[in-house]
């Protein structure tokens, strides 16, 4: 898509602080601890944290669907004040239909949102065809949700996403649920689909939140590492390991360095909670 | 749409055989120890044989009477159970919907939910007298809670992330509603229409005991009074069966529309 740059990031969080209210108690949760981060177009930024570091909440924000306590969350310069089509997301636990169809599902966005306006039927549905087919779905659209496997669920849950074309891809754990074979070869799917062989200018913004460290470091062009109570941003690095990832990537020595680096900075906020684990209860990341 | 339900066919075929044969046998036990404790007893007025009911049902069904009361006990029961869903749905998604209705209805339907229908029975004899509308309003009257209480309890238990979700393809509140909360509530609001259906067989029956000049809660007392007591429980056979029948077309209906449900434990 063509579409005029703005000179600015595509995203930016000035002074971002997010509270909750404990319902019972009535006692001050800080979820989120004045933040600031800029997040350039077509950029593949990952943020990582123990349980509890407020990433999903930051992510939450990004979407519109939790709005900041003190400061602005926004995109192209424009104070984000709710969802919307531009920022789309993919969740931990798919967030599928039921009722509806692979092919439904998919179709969802482009068919009851205004990214479908315009389009005709059979251009909504080619463009659907070709989305399920990007995500290896292809012969499955007629299933429902629960006669897929995981792995096929969440590829179902990114081609919604991309089929509505949004400006910015927000992913809250999309892999944390699946086996460890399955979550490497969505990893490598996810950089394709993302356009990581293709042209610098044509990625989409995407910003992925994971506990797992190597993911991170796998998928993204920077990372974010945030520690909890009260979560914040502690640093943010650089990748700058060669596009296209493959296998070998994993095995590189940067990669293994960079992977250190990052559980050295919250080991021992994992480890303590670890053991606070009983203790502590339902916090949220 | 059917493809979901068509994968457990062969199963489902053995089933239905074996359950024909279960209920086949249950069904004779059951005719074998009433013989003989209608033996035992040996009037034929408490307690006929079943040989005897057998035969007054096929007289009564030869006859073309058995029709006609069921005719219009099923006329009534359906004009009723159409009336009880056409409210309780709608007003279920206000109250599930909108906390303000909810706040403004929720004591009204919990004051009036514990009353059975045959409480009104009296008082409604005295507004209505004797006729179809005292049967009609009991029924509705007791099938319109299921549904009420079943569509809120849906819509209320949609599931947060889906709606998250479809915000964020930026759709608006009225599709979420419609094509999110209500379709999510479905198998909820079915199961309703199920136990409406079965409460409705019920007060059907004894609002027409009372308040009726036709149907076959009427039969049922007409007899009595003749003291033809096999024609009474031919009546109450009926009754029975029919009921049995509205419930299972409701579960066809159930897993026909919402077939996806069953693969996520919403169907019993």
């Amino acid at each position: 898509m063509s579409q005029p740059v703005p000179s600015g990031p595509k995203l930016r969080l000035d002074g971002v602080r997010k509270t909750f209210t404990v319902p019972r108690s009535g006692a001050t949760v800080v979820a989120v601890e004045t933040a600031d981060l800029t997040i350039e177009a077509g950029e593949f930024l990952t943020i990582v944290g123990p349980s509890g570091c407020g990433k999903s909440t930051i992510l939450n924000m990004l979407a519109g669907l939790e709005l900041p306590t003190e400061g602005t969350v926004a995109m192209d310069g424009r104070t984000i004040t709710g969802p919307a089509a531009e920022r789309g997301m993919v969740f931990q636990d798919y967030a599928l239909f039921p009722w509806k169809t692979v092919f439904e599902n998919v179709e969802f966005g482009l068919r009851y949102g205004p990214h479908g306006k315009g389009l005709s039927t059979a251009e909504r549905r080619r463009r659907v065809a070709r989305c399920v087919e990007l995500v290896g779905l292809g012969g499955s659209e007629q299933k429902y949700p629960h006669e897929l496997s995981g792995g096929m669920r969440q590829r179902c849950g990114i081609a919604r996403l991309v089929a509505n074309e949004p400006d910015v891809l927000l992913m809250d754990e999309p892999f944390a649920a699946l086996d460890a074979q399955t979550r490497i070869i969505l990893q490598e799917e996810l950089l394709r689909i993302w356009g990581e062989t293709g042209n610098r200018a044509e990625r989409r913004t995407v910003v992925f939140i994971t506990h797992a460290i190597d993911e991170a470091v796998f998928l993204s062009d920077r990372v974010v590492v945030m520690s909890a109570h009260p979560g914040r941003i502690i640093e943010v690095l650089d990748v700058g390991l060669p596009r296209p990832r493959t296998d070998a990537t994993r095995t590189r020595p940067e990669f293994q360095a960079l992977s250190q680096a990052i559980w050295n900075l919250i080991r021992d906020e994992v480890y303590r909670a670890a053991t606070a684990a009983g203790s502590a209860g339902g916090a949220r990341d | 749409m059917a493809r979901a339900a068509d994968s457990g066919a062969p199963p489902g075929r053995q089933w239905r055989q074996s359950t024909v044969l279960l209920y086949l046998r249950s069904l004779l036990a059951l005719a074998i120890i009433w013989s003989l404790i209608a033996l035992w007893v040996g009037n034929h007025v408490i307690l006929p044989q079943p040989t005897s009911v057998a035969y007054e049902l096929f007289r009564l069904i030869a006859s073309g009477e058995m029709l006609v009361h069921a005719a219009v006990s099923l006329w009534r029961l359906a004009l009723s159970y159409a009336l009880a869903a056409l409210i309780g749905i709608p007003l279920g998604l206000l109250m599930g919907l909108w906390p303000w209705a909810s706040d403004l209805l929720d004591p009204v339907v919990e004051i009036l939910r514990p009353i059975s229908g045959i409480a009104w029975i009296p008082l409604a004899l005295f507004i209505f007298g004797i006729g179809n509308e005292l049967p009609i309003f009991i029924i509705t009257y007791v099938a319109l809670f299921p549904f009420l209480l079943n569509t809120m309890a849906g819509v209320r238990a949609t599931d947060r992330t889906l709606v998250r979700a479809a915000r964020t393809m930026g759709v608006d509140q009225r599709t979420i509603v419609r094509h999110v909360m209500i379709p999510s509530a479905l198998p909820q609001i079915l199961t309703g229409a199920r136990i409406a259906g079965g409460a409705a067989w019920m007060s059907l029956v004894a609002a027409e005991l009372i308040g009726a000049p036709s149907g076959l809660g009427f039969a049922i007392e007409w007899y009595r009074q003749l003291l033809m007591t096999p024609k009474v429980i031919a009546v109450i056979v009926v009754i029975s069966l029919l009921g049995y029948l509205t419930d299972r077309g409701l579960r066809w209906l159930q897993q026909r529309l919402t077939p996806w449900s069953t693969g996520i434990g919403a169907n019993p």
